[in-house]
């Protein structure tokens, strides 16, 4: 340690120690915090008594029926929106590399929704989806196209209005991956794809042979940073079901936000909030494990 | 990974966590100054003008309605000239944000002084040590006790101590669409419960893609004046158990009508939680009538001024026509550094002066004993408000009311998705709601 120090002296510690004044506030302060309550029958009134309880909220996590549905749900969410991101943001950005005119309109409209607000954009849905022939995409249905006979409840049958939260979450993030694709197609060699012209490969065979090999380790960092953020999945559902009917779209946000702030039962919050990080962290670590085994493959 | 990179919701989540950790790490027990005030540190002595007092006053008055406008520009300013060296300092909170904001601003010591809430809220607060018992602190309590509607007044009730008072009240009543009824052949609102069946076959007779009735929800503010109406209850008078009450015959029996008048179509299914509002419903002649309060007129009035609605009691069942108070109480924190002035202000806000302004901007007063006839007089409808609010009952004022809601809610539902009989679903939520009485 002294030799290293003696090598670049302080200064190089006293550059890290802003961001590390912010990590340490933000990150590390929480969620020593977070533990903290997680280990307390926590009340939060000043003065009041905290009794510790030890584990019995991380016990308490197994046994509680509704969490266990809700971490299904959050699950569906996080395979199908990181599913569809994946598969629109590619095909939008292999699509606009082809494209001669317009290509930078065509890349910034489909960004827009990515810089729109979740929560403009959650009521926005809400109102597309309103379960009345009021509601945009029944109007189409009933209406215009003549699909179905009469308006589908959407948001009043978990099936449905799961739709319309998965149809957000993909639509939002679309735009995020396409521009990730982009930025890594452009940096495949062009003359690649001339030795697989040359080797008689079609333009499909190109892509399947040359593209797709060559994006593998963007596509598992992408998927890696849709995950972590598909698993923190609140607004959403806060806003277009609140969590129901009945509970069953809820996600593990929006119970957590239930149990801290409705049921005031803090310790428990803490509890979930440490199961979802470690449960992230480990599909994470899965994931980047896969990406590094892909990169040595390839 | 614009969630991640936005955290719209863990990061809120987590950052409000920290706040709680923050404010109850340092657990000293001493109540913080709440404001930047110079007073002398002795709560109950008369600041003198020179040492101005701070008092910070949080409520959720709409910002843009008369109400904060005649609140601010008017009453404060009066309170503030009557009462030297104390400035009252209001602070305009939605209500959505407003029990995250309360929770995070006790449990990091930096609470507010006077607080303008949810009359379900207070036995929450109260039992948490927040509230200050208002019997024990103001002499006269008993006096203004008399003066106020009994309902309001109730839901500050928590272990034999008032936790507060009712600043304002409202309630519900049946409201209904002139044309939709006398196209159908009705000349007025339904009496009782029972009448309910044949109201909704002529109004089906006339306007067959049109609702009897448009409710919201299946939360206790919607359920509970059928359950009441009907002779049914939650719980017992003591809120001990809800076996015999929730699941009795009463209870299932109202539940059961809600059941036939859904299947029958008579009742939206808005109830579900979603489709045209109740308010949009009733504007396009979708809904015929509504259970809802004197917000109603003003809302439909503006997108459909030539809609002339009609204000009746909530007919009547076996026990007799009940609706369900709604409203705000004002309460004083037990962390506030200057309470003898919060007290003043909440003397103030519960006085005539105060309660009949409020009035004037359609803010139904809390206290029996003023004149109303110029409200009255300037919103007819309100003659029918006034006299619901005599039967009207509040929530069950305990601090499980929330969970207990929730589980109302989830009954409901199964109730009328047909998952569960409305005995059965009763007899699960009496069960839930027993668990959370024996905490």
């Amino acid at each position: 340690m002294s030799g290293r120090l003696s090598r670049g002296g302080l200064v190089p510690y006293l550059f890290v120690l802003p961001g590390l004044a912010v990590l340490g506030v933000w990150l590390v302060f929480p969620l020593v915090s977070a533990l903290q309550m997680s280990l307390h029958d926590w009340d939060i009134v000043p003065g009041s008594k905290s009794p510790f309880v030890g584990l019995d909220h991380y016990a308490q996590l197994v046994s509680d029926p509704l969490l266990l549905s809700t971490l299904a749900n959050t699950v569906a969410y996080v395979i199908v929106t990181v599913a569809g991101q994946l598969a629109l943001g590619l095909a939008a950005a292999l699509g606009l590399e082809s494209v001669r005119r317009g290509r930078v309109l065509l890349r910034t409209l489909y960004f827009v929704p990515v810089v729109t607000s979740w929560v403009v954009a959650a009521l926005m849905f809400r109102y597309l989806f309103n379960s009345s022939s009021a509601g945009m995409v029944n109007h189409l249905l009933v209406s215009v196209l003549g699909i179905v006979g009469r308006p589908v409840p959407w948001l009043n049958e978990a099936g449905t209005a799961f739709i319309a939260i998965f149809a957000l979450g993909i639509w939002k993030g679309v735009g995020f991956a396409m521009v990730l694709f982009i930025a890594a197609l452009q940096a495949i060699p062009e003359e690649l794809y001339d030795a697989a012209a040359i080797d008689g490969a079609s333009r499909r065979r190109a892509i399947r042979s040359v593209t797709l090999p060559l994006l593998a380790p963007t596509i598992v960092m992408t998927a890696v940073m849709l995950t972590i953020g598909a698993f923190q999945v609140f607004i959403p559902v806060a806003l277009i079901t609140g969590g129901g009917p009945v509970h069953r779209t809820e996600v593990i946000l929006t119970y957590l936000y239930d149990v801290a702030f409705r049921q005031l039962d803090f310790g428990y919050a803490g509890a979930i909030s440490f199961a979802l990080a470690g449960l992230v962290f480990a599909i994470s670590q899965i994931q980047l494990r896969f990406m590094r085994q892909s990169a040595l493959a390839g | 990974m614009s969630q991640l990179r936005s955290a719209p919701g863990a990061t809120w989540i987590i950052l409000a966590l920290i706040v709680a950790a923050c404010g109850s790490s340092g657990q000293t027990g001493q109540p913080t100054p709440s404001s930047n005030s110079t007073a002398s540190p002795n709560p109950t002595s008369k600041p003198s003008p020179a040492e101005t007092v701070t008092i910070n006053f949080w409520h959720n008055y709409n910002e843009d309605s008369p109400e904060n406008e005649v609140l601010v520009n008017k009453l404060i300013p009066q309170f503030e000239d009557t009462h030297p060296g104390i400035k009252v300092v209001p602070l305009t909170i939605p209500y959505p944000d407003f029990r995250r904001k309360l929770i995070t601003s006790i449990s990091g010591g930096n609470a507010p002084d006077v607080i303008r809430i949810d009359a379900t809220w207070v036995p929450e607060f109260a039992d948490m040590g927040a509230l200050v018992a208002l019997d024990q602190e103001m002499s006269e309590f008993a006096a203004l006790k008399a003066t106020v509607y009994p309902g309001p007044l109730g839901s500050n009730l928590w272990k034999d101590h008032y936790y507060g008072l009712p600043l304002d009240t409202n309630t519900k009543v049946w409201i209904y669409n002139d044309s939709l009824y006398s196209a159908a052949g009705i000349s007025s609102a339904p009496a009782t419960i029972g009448d309910l069946d044949g109201l909704c076959a002529n109004l089906k007779k006339a306007n067959p893609d049109s609702y009897m009735l448009g409710l919201e929800s299946t939360q206790g503010w919607v359920m509970l004046p059928w359950i009441w109406s009907s002779g049914g209850e939650i719980t017992d008078e003591a809120i001990t158990t809800a076996s015999g009450y929730l699941n009795g015959p009463k209870t299932v029996g109202a539940y059961e009508t809600l059941l036939r008048l859904y299947d029958q179509g008579c009742i939206a299914p808005l109830i579900l939680g979603d489709g045209v509002d109740a308010f949009s419903g009733i504007g396009q002649g979708l809904y015929a009538s509504l259970d809802n309060g004197p917000w109603t007129y003003p809302i439909v009035a503006g997108a459909h001024p030539e809609l002339k609605l009609t204000a009746a009691l909530f007919p009547a069942g076996a026990a007799g026509s009940i609706d369900i108070v709604g409203g705000q109480d004002v309460n004083v924190l037990t962390q506030s550094a200057h309470k003898a002035e919060a007290l003043e202000f909440v003397r103030f806000l519960v006085g005539s002066d105060f309660q009949l302004a409020m009035g004037g901007v359609g803010v139904i007063p809390v206290r029996q004993d003023l004149d109303v006839s110029s409200l009255v007089a300037s919103q007819p409808y309100m003659s029918v408000f006034f006299d619901q609010l005599k039967t009207a009952r509040a929530r069950l004022a305990h601090p499980g009311w929330s969970d207990m809601d929730r589980i109302l809610t989830d009954a409901g539902q199964l109730i009328l998705r047909h998952e569960q009989s409305p005995q059965a679903a009763l007899d699960d939520a009496a069960t839930k709601i027993n668990e959370i009485l024996g905490d």
